[in-house]
């Protein structure tokens, strides 16, 4: 199912920098075969209680370097089981970068992002323009625009809904 | 302008032959290989790709090595699907839970040549590099694509030329190198770029020392690492991948790297190395962690589990006791390394000295088994990651090191400088 791409609003999870993906999901949970199970656990040791309090599409807002580590796209899947509507970092690793938009999970980058956001601040998130706008603000903060592949992606609702389409075309 | 080894290396997997830094390009896969991220969550995407046939079965290589053997009742389904997948797919390279880590298995196996374009549902998988292969980790679904297409799109990485010259001193390895390295990057100060290692310290390197440095490129954010060929990858091929035929490929004398970086080890000699807690990049000389107790040293993994490994720190303990309290675990990092080991009777030293030696796994390395830390115990580790709770509790605290340093330790209870016991 494509996401609305042009108005993600939600409750602000800020994180500083180098979020690894031990931090969003710890390599012990990883032998579960059922992601609603294994979201229970999502940022379970630098956010105890986000599991339980995360709405739907709230963002998730970080420094540099989110995702480093290991390449488990069990990461980018418990954030999107938990109904996170997208994550804005100063920057991502790149195996996460990857991961994030082949399991439909949109990615935007967005400088000083992480320290001009507060913590449960209400965000929109724009992803078309590559904005983020701070409601009972007027600030507007800009980042890089989508790459074209990873929008096609993300209007496709992921790499497998995208195989799909190119496999019907074929 | 010159090409990099990255540029090289992927241009001759593409079509048109082409790939330039910062070009997006699909490029055909030599091997791909997939560990129990198989069974957990690859299976689950080829069923929504309404996928039927592997590209290529004798280009894939299935391991289960995470939790080897099954360390519960889920990673004993896991291990069953990908047996069945194996066998209903006519997967020509299997390595059950009996062989080892996937990074030592491969090339043990000759599976592994330079130039090729290999890619491993591992992080880990820049390992390969040490043979002058263009070796990335992806994730699930672009494995998945993979198994079904045999290609896939990359963005050409940038490269970083990372010229080390001199040699180690004594009990100083190739992880205090790259502990050290990593530390001047920092944690994404490789990220989606290629490190290009040269000169003559990684010239005169063996194959399990060079596989260590690649390895650990990875916690720099480095997409892949390959190095030329030297003579002991050479005398690999011979010996291990006879019936292969491979060329390996160079970079041109003008080649463009964003970025160099010298090191002179005559001029400044390194020292053995600790990366504290939580971040691999976070490397001291060990006299600043000297006194630091420990209630367990683990010698294993993709990092440094080899025989070479083994050896030094068999050296250092033989004919010692380890301090009473403390838990020295021996995790080989393949079956053939063990049988090595049993050989030259660096088993019994470790046993013999209070250790314990596993089957070979990534266990306690990714936290999975057989050596899983409790709340605020220490351990000083050869492995590759010390983020906090890795290797389990979250209050435990790992110290990443070299061998001869986890050995060192294992013996005073504390970090110990090894050039000291």
């Amino acid at each position: 199912m494509p996401k609305n791409l042009e108005s993600i609003t939600g409750k602000a999870w800020v994180f500083g920098n180098n979020i690894d993906t031990d931090q969003i999901i710890q390599g012990q949970y990883l032998t579960l075969l059922d992601y609603s199970e294994m979201a229970k656990h999502t940022f379970e040791i630098p956010r105890p209680v986000f599991a339980s309090k995360v709405k739907k599409n709230d963002v998730v807002i970080a420094g540099r370097n989110f995702g480093g580590g290991s390449s488990r796209e069990e990461a980018p899947k418990v954030l999107l089981e938990s109904g996170v509507g997208c994550v804005v970092a100063e920057s991502f690793a790149r195996i996460f970068y990857r991961n994030g938009f082949n399991v439909g999970l949109p990615l935007l980058i967005i400088p000083n992002v992480g320290k001009l956001v507060k913590d449960g601040e209400t965000v929109t998130v724009n992803l078309l323009e590559g904005t983020l706008h701070i409601h009972g603000s007027d600030d507007v903060l800009h980042g890089r625009p989508l790459p074209e592949r990873m929008l096609k992606l993300l209007k496709a609702g992921g790499a497998v809904a995208w195989y799909k389409q190119m496999a019907g075309k074929r | 302008m010159g090409k990099t080894l990255a540029e090289k290396i992927l241009a001759s997997h593409t079509a048109d032959g082409k790939a330039s830094a910062g070009d997006i390009v699909e490029a055909k896969v030599d091997l791909l290989m997939v560990h129990e991220v198989l069974g957990s969550r690859i299976i689950p995407i080829l069923k929504e790709m309404e996928f039927n046939k592997v590209w290529d079965p004798t280009k894939i290589v299935v391991v289960n090595d995470h939790w080897a053997p099954a360390s519960d009742i889920n990673s004993a389904e896991i291990h069953r699907r990908n047996r069945n997948f194996v066998r209903e797919q006519g997967i020509v390279h299997f390595c059950d839970v009996d062989c080892g880590i996937s990074h030592q298995v491969l090339p043990e196996m000759g599976l592994v040549a330079p130039a090729e374009l290999i890619i491993g549902s591992d992080s880990h998988s820049t390992t390969y590099g040490a043979f002058n292969a263009f070796s990335a980790g992806l994730a699930a679904t672009d494995s998945a694509l993979i198994l079904a297409t045999g290609s896939c799109w990359f963005r050409v990485p940038e490269s970083i030329r990372i010229e080390v010259n001199g040699n180690l001193s004594r009990m100083v390895m190739s992880k205090d190198l790259i502990l050290k390295i990593i530390s001047d990057l920092g944690p994404d100060g490789a990220n989606y770029k290629s490190i290009e290692f040269q000169g003559d310290t990684i010239e005169q390197m063996e194959v399990g020392e060079r596989m260590t440095m690649c390895n650990m490129t990875v916690e720099a954010g480095a997409k892949c690492a390959p190095m030329l060929v030297n003579a002991y990858v050479r005398k690999w091929m011979d010996t291990l991948a006879s019936s292969k035929k491979w060329t390996e490929t160079i970079p041109d004398k003008d080649a463009e790297y964003i970025d160099t970086y010298l090191y002179d080890l005559q001029k400044t000699p390194l020292e053995p190395m600790v990366a504290i807690p939580d971040s691999p990049t976070n490397g001291k000389p060990v006299r600043e962690l000297s006194g630091v107790p420990i209630d367990q040293a683990y010698l294993g993994s993709c990092t440094n589990g080899r025989i070479g490994d083994l050896e030094i720190a068999a050296k250092i303990l033989r004919g010692k006791k380890i301090r009473q309290g403390v838990r020295l675990i021996v995790t080989p990092a393949s079956k053939q390394t063990y049988l090595m080991a049993l050989e030259r009777g660096l088993i019994k030293i470790f046993i013999d000295a209070g250790g314990i030696v596993t089957n070979s796994t990534c266990g306690a390395c990714v936290g999975g088994h057989l050596g899983v830390l409790g709340a605020g115990e220490v351990c000083i580790s050869s492995t590759n990651r010390n983020f906090k709770g890795r290797m389990g509790h979250q209050n435990s605290r790992i110290y990443l090191a070299s061998p001869a340093t986890v050995a060192a330790s294992a013996i005073k209870g504390v970090i110990t400088d090894p050039r000291s016991v």
